[in-house]
């Protein structure tokens, strides 16, 4: 009998089970088909939903300001010393064993004397709290434009970079008219008119000569960097800076040649 | 007469036309004739990274006679002032300079300031006589590195004595400095700053030094004086004025002459205009219009003749600046797509482009760098306050000048690309103030009332 009324009480869920088990489904299917809808917009942080992508002020293209000598880029390693050596952390006490093994029994030897190198008295100051720790501060450890200084501290221009050459004493009477010509011309060469993939260009070395009035003639590239859009962009850097300052007027000569010379590293 | 001999004896050794350049030019004739591979002068210099900036020290321009101890420390003060704003420049701090200042350029002693820890590269110095009524100033600028080469600058200044003459002088040696040292891009401290201040009780067009310094009311028209822009030669300011017609105000433009300190007359339009805008060889103006109902673009010959339509389109257009280099594009500001954006456009309308900004929001007051590359403008960001931000043209990448400092609007740009004037709340007070163009160096102008809407000349204003 017992029997009997349980087998009719299984019948009996068939039904309600078939339901529950449709109903389950259409409720995954339509969660699934919800997430799936929900999130097609943009992602968090994509363009148009907030974020910006605004750089460093360092080297503003354009702006006929003096580029800084040191842009702070942010560098994943930097290699530049900074003030402090940064102490390494001192590792924990390793925890005492649990047991240790009992020393096997040895002859008793006569004890080696071992000279050890006298110890290095370490700097035991406390770094202030603003101090720099090492590699992490500092001007960045990148090359800088070479400019070398002659004897007199004027700049060498009109000279070798290694001693004295020709070229007369323009550039050492007038060296501020040098540095002038240097830094129009750089802070006219942008850096966004070169090639976005080139990183690293060679040499490149323009001449042109300054008319008496500033203005400028005669623009040639003496050496090609072997990448053109580098050699464009000095000469359009060139280009750019007509006319430049009268030359100076106690100069008696009419007209001055120049050999620019240029280091594209991005 | 007696004075006035006494002053001119020594600007002397700086006139070197004399028997010196004879000598020069014997002794240049030596040297060709003894070299003639080294007829040919040239240097040799480039650039890599960066250029380091040059030292330049101001020693106090002694004054000759007790009169001019006030004027001959308010010179030194400004010429000071003027490098130090100039950006392209390191000024070494006075509390380095050695004791004894020369005043003439036998007194000058380079090694003094080449040594730490003055460390200087240049050396401005001179002295000052006001007597009576007249006003000398001798002023020199020397590569001290360097002594026995001719001075960078040296000149002689003359004029009546008085605190604008003295700022005149002082402003004008700044700028031949910063010419020099710059390679040819002249100084600013000579230009004005146009303005629109309320501290008269009206919203009227004042005009001040780019330094802030003499500060006068330009019109009294009692009503509301909007957006002035100077001509591109200085002469004429135009700005949006309310003049009342009837009972009912509206907008009109109106033309402000600086040379005859009145206004010039100007055509009356129906329905609103504002926002004027000149041509970079100041032949037209380009100004937003809704004499058709709605507010366009016009342009206009620079007497308000020959009235011409520019944008067509449903939504507003306002705020037009020209390419001030080629004079070919115009950047204006539109809703047509819905909130307020930047787009550009050539001279005659077409190729109507908009600019892309990586999020919406409100973006007004485009304003154009001298040299064409850059656009400043003021951008309200969803999440955020109206600042100021640069976009490189060539590459539309985005630079933001300022930031958590009140509301900053209404850019200007100084007509050596280095410099931005524009509208600021950080005090709390809408004033008028300026920057280098990376956004360093911000300092104010005015600081009564409310002032807004600068702009800065192109050119040396009197």
């Amino acid at each position: 009998m017992a029997a009997v009324r349980i087998a009719v009480n299984a019948e009996s869920l068939k039904g309600p089970l078939a339901w529950s088990l449709m109903a389950h489904a259409i409720l995954i299917a339509s969660l699934a088909v919800s997430t799936l809808l929900s999130h097609r917009g943009e992602s968090w942080g994509g363009a148009g939903s907030g974020s910006v992508s605004v750089t460093l002020v360092g080297g503003l293209p354009g702006v006929p300001l003096p580029r800084p000598e040191t842009v702070t880029t942010s560098r994943v390693v930097d290699e530049s010393k900074g003030l402090y050596t940064s102490q390494p952390v001192p590792k924990p006490p390793p925890p005492p064993p649990d047991a240790r093994e009992i020393p096997a029994f040895t002859k008793d030897r006569p004890q080696r004397i071992v000279s050890r190198p006298s110890k290095v008295l370490e700097n035991d100051a406390v770094p202030p709290p603003n101090a720099v720790p090492y590699g992490r501060g500092g001007a960045p450890n990148v090359p800088y434009a070479e400019f070398s200084l002659g004897a007199d501290g004027a700049t060498t221009a009109g000279m070798g970079f290694g001693g004295p050459g020709g070229g007369g004493d323009f550039g050492n009477r007038f060296s501020w008219y040098v540095d002038a010509v240097r830094s129009r011309v750089s802070s006219n060469w942008l850096q966004s008119t070169v090639d976005p993939s080139v990183r690293f260009a060679p040499r490149a070395v323009v001449t042109f000569d300054i008319l008496r009035n500033g203005s400028i003639t005669n623009v040639q590239i003496l050496r090609s960097s072997g990448n053109a859009s580098v050699d464009n962009s000095a000469m359009r850097a060139i280009l750019g800076s007509h006319p430049v300052q009268a030359l100076p007027n106690e100069y008696s000569g009419n007209r001055v040649s120049v050999e620019f010379w240029f280091d594209f590293k991005r | 007469m007696d004075s006035a001999m006494k002053i001119q004896r020594p600007k002397r050794p700086t006139v070197h036309k004399g028997p010196s350049l004879g000598v020069v030019m014997a002794l240049l004739l030596c040297v060709v004739s003894a070299i003639p591979a080294a007829a040919q002068d040239w240097f040799r210099t480039g650039t890599g990274l960066g250029v380091a900036k040059a030292r330049v020290a101001v020693a106090d321009f002694a004054p000759r006679t007790p009169a001019s101890q006030t004027f001959a420390a308010l010179f030194s003060d400004v010429v000071r002032n003027d490098l130090d704003f100039s950006g392209i420049l390191e000024l070494v701090s006075r509390s380095f300079y050695p004791l004894q200042v020369p005043t003439l350029p036998a007194e000058l002693n380079g090694a003094v300031w080449t040594e730490p820890p003055a460390s200087a590269q240049f050396l401005a110095f001179g002295n000052l006589t006001a007597e009576g009524n007249d006003l000398a100033i001798q002023a020199w600028f020397q590569d001290v590195r360097n002594p026995a080469a001719p001075p960078v600058v040296g000149r002689v200044y003359r004029g009546v004595v008085s605190e604008p003459e003295v700022r005149k002088f002082a402003h004008q040696f700044a700028d031949e400095i910063v010419a020099r040292l710059s390679g040819g891009i002249s100084g600013i401290a000579s230009t004005k700053i146009a303005f629109v201040s309320g501290r008269s009780g009206n919203k009227e067009v004042w005009v001040m030094d780019y330094d802030g310094a003499n500060q006068r009311q330009l019109t009294s028209l009692r009503s509301i004086a909007l957006t002035p822009r100077w001509s591109p030669d200085g002469s004429r300011i135009a700005f949006t004025c309310y003049p009342t017609s009837g009972a009912q105000l509206s907008a009109q433009i109106c033309m402000h002459s600086i040379l005859t300190e009145r206004l010039v007359t100007w055509p009356r339009f129906r329905g609103t205009n504002s926002a004027p805008s000149w041509s970079p060889d100041g032949a037209k103006i380009m100004f937003m219009s809704s004499m058709y109902g709605n507010p366009e673009l016009f342009t206009a010959d620079a007497d308000g003749s020959h009235v011409q339509r520019i944008t067509h389109s449903v939504g507003a257009s306002t705020s037009p600046s020209w390419n001030p280099k080629t004079g070919q594009q115009v950047a204006f500001v539109s809703d047509r797509g819905g909130l307020p954006q930047l787009y550009t456009m050539d001279a005659q309308g077409g190729d109507v482009l908009k600019l892309p900004l990586p999020d919406m929001g409100y973006v007004i007051d485009p304003a154009w760098s001298p040299n064409g590359q850059l656009l400043a403008f003021s951008w309200r960001r969803p999440s955020g306050n109206y600042d100021l931000y640069l976009m490189e043209m060539a590459s539309h990448q985005l630079v933001e000048l300022t930031r958590d400092a009140g509301r900053n609007e209404r850019p200007s740009w100084a007509p050596d690309g280095r410099h931005i004037v524009f509208e600021s709340t950080r005090t709390g007070t809408r004033q008028i103030w300026s920057m280098l163009a990376d956004g360093s160096n911000a300092r104010p102008l005015t600081t009564d009332g409310q002032n807004e809407s600068p702009n800065w000349s192109s050119v040396a204003v009197q």
